[in-house]
Parts: structure tokens; sequence; C-alpha cells
């Protein structure tokens, strides 16, 4: 009964007018995000998480998730119908998709992917609803020692998980924990990092980061060559899917939604990764593997399910340990950060009502876009005719004021062409940022409970392996990176990569 | 370039390895003066010290490997709209406080749609003067951004 209760809660939360303004907000922005090519989710909530900071604290976590799991669902559209992924996880859906889109089952495809979409997503909720509470009442037996293991883990993690080179991510993740050091460190007064400059005393604001890295730098490239567009094929035809196509699509659906909602959980992980892992899955199960990448209706329900389930189940760790697996929840955290809350175990017991209302309003904006999406399908096409030269104005301007309004200076926005620099040249150099914003977030709380834990040990570090939660962790992580110098796991993770890169 | 020679060099990541121990360097120099502390009572400047370091030492073995990995270009870039970026933003982030809302934004919105090599006056001068007037009514009088609105 009490599960019932605290959903009540959550939907009571989530159905306030003004709550459902933004869900609804979130889930159009999303959808408008994902249709169009050259910017992205992440992109899109670092330049709006200022924005947030104006709004009511669940207000702003309801509009930023609607985001994300938005830009699921517009992404496939565009990469059905123009071959076009809006977004890297909707990449694997347009092999299948465009091919079925050129054989003028377009409708079907656009069908089946906001359907499976939708199913993944309540399913995922519902995970997250019961995996919360589990989870967090477990979280609340950890010590400093445990926390670091817990940071530790999920940095690592999320660099084998990541796109590209491991060695790399990891260096990326120093560069970020040691830009989070920058500032007064508040054990002994001393300033750190500053350069003498006392605009930095309070450190590097997160929303600087995040907009220089995400959203200066995604410019600058997507500026660099004259922009492709895809042609809209073929007409969309009939929405609704044929009774062959249905049978055909269910199971995918199925094995997408389970395959999403476990990956998505894991560090690194969320849509793109669970999209992959779904599209190879069905193709090894399928009786007619040939029929893949020429319109197998399975290739495309099974990423669509994957990457939505993937998408809403990276909100666990977050919400539950207070540790974000890639950067899109790194950023949901720094908006809780300006509202004052600090992710958590504790924000389940202390905030009921921001967990459940977030929850509520998940599996609300999921049956939104469902309508957002099939409806209104010809909008959504026709705004992929919008030209990039017209939008990215706005998109600088969006960036510029709203660092300036975090504090109110100039200083902000100077700091964020530095890193609007150095997100360029880590592009051009391979790098992911992703790692960096990670680290950045997590420095903080690495640091303090790496202090206490060694303090309260008088400076053994074996206290890290004695404590037994601790010590799992560090045992899975370091056998994460053993396995990382195995020669065949290595083959196939290029592999998977390599085939996500095309 | 290195694609038609037959030395083993990996461009992006003899970048990657230069900015990591750039970086790193930089943040062993901007530390020097913390103290460092011990285990069990950590000065300021222990993880600082200890996380550049680590960066060095990657950014080094990253750079040594890329000389044994196979040749792989930078790719085509071009730093022009970067640049113009830059100068934008940076024009914002100056004239903000002293020069206001309405100057600032302009200066950015035409500085920066010349990013695009396709701009075209006529959509620049349109686009800008709509998106100062909508901003000046979303961000000043209603998010309540505290920014002058003119220079006076």
């Amino acid at each position: 009964m009490a599960f019932f209760d605290v959903l009540m809660l959550g939907f009571s939360e989530a159905l306030t007018p003004t709550n459902l303004l933004f869900c609804f907000i979130g889930a159009l922005l999303g959808t408008l995000i994902g249709v169009l090519p050259g910017i992205g989710p992440t992109a899109t909530v670092a330049i709006l998480l200022p924005v947030t900071f104006f709004l009511p604290p669940l207000g702003a976590l309801i509009m930023l998730a609607g985001i994300f799991y938005g830009a699921q669902y517009g992404g496939s559209t565009t990469a059905i119908l123009v071959n076009l992924p809006g977004e890297a996880s909707a990449v694997v859906t347009a092999i299948d998709g465009y091919q079925m889109a050129r054989k003028g089952r377009a409708g079907a495809a656009l069908a089946i992917a906001a359907l499976g979409s939708f199913f993944a997503g309540t399913v995922a909720t519902i995970g997250l609803a019961i995996a919360g509470p589990t989870l967090s009442s477990f979280a609340l037996s950890f010590g400093p020692a445990e926390y670091v293991s817990l940071c530790i883990f999920g940095l690592l993690a999320a660099t084998i998980l990541a796109h590209g080179s491991v060695v790399k991510a990891i260096g990326m993740v120093c560069l970020g924990l040691v830009l989070g050091m920058v500032g007064i460190d508040v054990n002994s007064g001393s300033t750190r990092l500053t350069f003498g400059s006392t605009e930095l005393y309070d450190g590097i604001d997160f929303v600087v980061i995040a907009v220089g890295l995400f959203g200066v730098a995604e410019i600058a490239s997507n500026l660099e060559f004259k922009e492709a567009r895809g042609v809209l094929q073929s007409t969309i035809g009939r929405l609704w899917p044929t009774r062959q196509e249905f049978k055909e699509s269910w199971a995918a659906v199925l094995r997408g939604t389970a395959v999403g909602t476990i990956l998505g959980v894991l560090p690194g992980g969320g849509a793109t990764l669970s999209a992959f892992s779904a599209y190879s899955v069905e193709k090894k199960l399928s009786k007619t593997p040939e029929k893949f990448g020429h319109g197998a209706i399975a290739g495309v329900a099974g990423p669509e399910a994957a990457n939505n389930a993937g998408a809403q189940s990276s909100f666990i760790p977050l919400l539950t340990l207070g540790i974000p697996s890639n950067s899109i929840m790194a950023m949901m955290l720094g908006a809780m950060t300006i509202h004052g809350i600090t992710p958590g175990p504790s924000v389940i017991q202390n905030q009921p009502e921001l967990f459940w209302g977030l929850v509520a309003s998940m599996w609300l904006g999921n049956a939104m876009l469902l309508v957002i999406n099939l409806p209104l399908i010809g909008i959504w096409v026709r705004l992929l005719k919008v030209p990039y030269r017209l939008l990215f104005p706005a998109i600088l301007l969006f960036c510029c004021i709203g660092v300036y309004s975090v504090n109110n200076r100039g200083f902000d926005v100077a700091l964020v062409i530095l890193f609007g620099v150095l997100g360029y040249i880590l592009r051009k150099a391979k790098c992911e940022a992703g790692p960096l914003l990670l680290g950045f977030v997590l420095g903080p709380l690495l640091e303090t409970n790496l202090r206490r834990a060694l303090l309260l040990s008088q400076g053994d570090p074996l206290v890290f392996v004695e404590r037994p939660i601790s010590a799992a962790l560090l045992l899975v992580t370091a056998g994460m990176m053993l396995t990382l110098i195995l020669p065949t796991i290595r083959r196939g993770r290029k592999e998977a990569f390599e085939a996500s890169e095309d | 370039m290195a694609g038609s020679s037959n030395l083993k060099r990996d461009y992006p990541d003899i970048l990657a390895g230069a900015v990591m121990i750039g970086l790193g360097a930089l943040g062993l120099w901007a530390g020097r003066d913390l103290r460092f502390g011990t285990g069990a009572a950590m000065g300021p400047g222990f993880l600082p010290d200890v996380l550049c370091g680590m960066l060095i030492a990657i950014g080094g073995y990253v750079l040594l490997k890329a000389f044994a990995k196979p040749s792989e270009a930078i790719g085509e870039s071009n730093i022009k709209p970067l640049v113009i970026l830059v100068v934008a933003i940076a024009g914002f982030a100056f004239l903000a406080e002293g020069f206001g809302f309405v100057v600032s934004t302009i200066w950015l919105l035409v500085i920066g749609s010349l990013a695009d090599q396709d701009s075209r006056w006529k959509e620049i001068a349109i686009s800008a003067l709509l998106l100062t007037v909508f901003g000046a009514f979303v961000f000043i009088y209603g998010l309540g951004v505290q920014m002058p609105m003119l220079p006076f």
C-alpha cells in the first residue's frame, strides 16, 4: 500500500498545472531538438541549465528530464524519414528505418518506434519507481570509504562504456577532477589553482563548463563545413502497422526494453549504448538476419525501445546514489545543486515529492510524446527545413545570457570562451568531453569523502578494502579494467564502437 | 597529410597527449605553493598534485603510443567559425555589464552570425532584431536577469 501512496503523491505533484506545463515544454523541446540535426540533448540541457535557476526545483527537473527522453523520440523521426539521425542514439534506427521509408513504410516505422518507445518508457519508469527506494535505503548505510569506491567505480566504468579510447577518457576524468578543485578549499581555507583571480574563489561554475564544452564547441564544429541536409524520400504512408509488422516487432520491443533498462543503469550507459546493443541482439536472434539493413522492422523496434528505456533508467543511479552515469545526468546533478538539493539516497526520504513527482512526470511525458509525435508528425517534418544559420544565433544568445545570469557578471561569459576553445581542441583530439564533466561534478564528493575516510583510518589506505561494500565495488572496477587488457574483449568493444561510428 | 607518409603517427592522440601534459603542468605550477600534507591529514595541494601528476603520466603514455599507432590525420579543420565566435562572445562578456543588454546582444548576434559562411546581411539584420526584442522581454523583463538594458 505504501507504494501506492507514494505513487499518488507523485502524480498529485506532477499533475499540477505548472508541472504539467513544464513537462509538456520539456517533451516538446526535446522532440524539436531531436528532429533538428546539429543540436543535441546534451547541448540543450547545458544551455537551458541557467534558465532553470528561475524555476521551482521540481519544475526544472521535470523539464530537463523531458528534454532528454523527448529527444529520443524526435531523433528517430529524422533517422527514419531522411536517413539523418537527429541524435547519436538514433543512428541505428536509420539503418533499417530509412530502408522502410524507401519502401513506403515510413509510417509504420514511425508508429512502431513511437509505440515501442512508449512501452519501454513505461517499463523503465516502473523500474525506477521500484529500484529507487530499494537502492537508496541500501545506500544510506554508505560511509566515506564506500562513497570513494563508488565514485571511482562510477568514473572508471563510465570511461570504459563511453566511446573511444579508455586511456584518454581517464585523462579527461582527471582533468575534470582538477577543474573541480579550483577555488577555496573548504578544509584549509587556502585558495587553489585560481591564478590569483578573486572571481575564481567560488570555483568554476558548472554552467560555464557545460555551456563551453557542449554549447560553444558544438556550434563551432557544426559551422566548420557547409551543412548537409537529407532529402525527404517519400510520403510517410499509412501510420498503422500491418498485423505482420506487429508480429515481427513485439518481441523486439520487449527485448529492447530489457536491454535498455539494464544498460541505462550502468555508468557510461544510457540511450546510445542501449540502442546499439539492442540492434546487435536483434540481428543475432533473428531467423532472417539477412533482412537487417534492408528494412527489417525488428531493427527499428528493438533499438528504439532500448534507447528510450536507457534514457529513463539512467536516472536510477543519479536519484538513488547521487552518481551521474553520463553527461546529461551530470547536468541534472548540476541543476539539483543550483536549487540546493544534494542528489543521493536522502532525496527519496527527505523530499519524496521531488523523486516521485519526477517519476510520475516521466510517465506523463512519455504519454504526451506519443501525441506530440504521431499525429503531429507533419509539423516536425516541415521543421527539418529550417537552416542552421538561422538557429545558431539564438543558441548563442541563450548560451551567453544564461551564463551571465548565474552570477550576473561578464567574467563567466569570458570563461566560457576558454572552455569553448578547449572543447573544440578536445574534439579534434578525439577526446570525449563527457568524462571530464563527470569528473568535475564528482570531484568535490570524491575529495571530501577521501579525506574523511583517510582521517578516520588515520591514513591507512586499507580501509577501502576492509569494508565489504567498498571492497566489492573496487573489485568490480578492477575486474572491468582487467577485461580491457584481454585481447578478445578489446576487439569486441572496438568492433561495437566502429560499427556505431558509420 | 599524414595518410600518405609511411610514418606511424596518430595526430589526434599526439594533440590529446600534448593537451593533457600541458594542462597537468599548468595545474602543478598553479598549485606549487599549496601544502601537500600526508594521507591522514591531506593538505590542500594533495589531490591537485596527485591528479595533475596522473594527467601528465596519462598524457605522456598517449603521446608515446601515438608514434606506434597507424597513421591518422586530425581531419579537415576550419577554425574561422571558432575565431569569429570567440570574438563575438568576448565582446558580449566585455559589453554586458557596462553597456547593457541591447548593445551587447546586437554585437553578439551580428558578429556571431558571420561565423556561418552562408550568412546574408538581410537575414542577420532581421534575426538580430527579433532575437534582441525577444531576449529583452524573456530574459530582462520576464526572468529578471540583472543586466542594464541600455548604456545610460
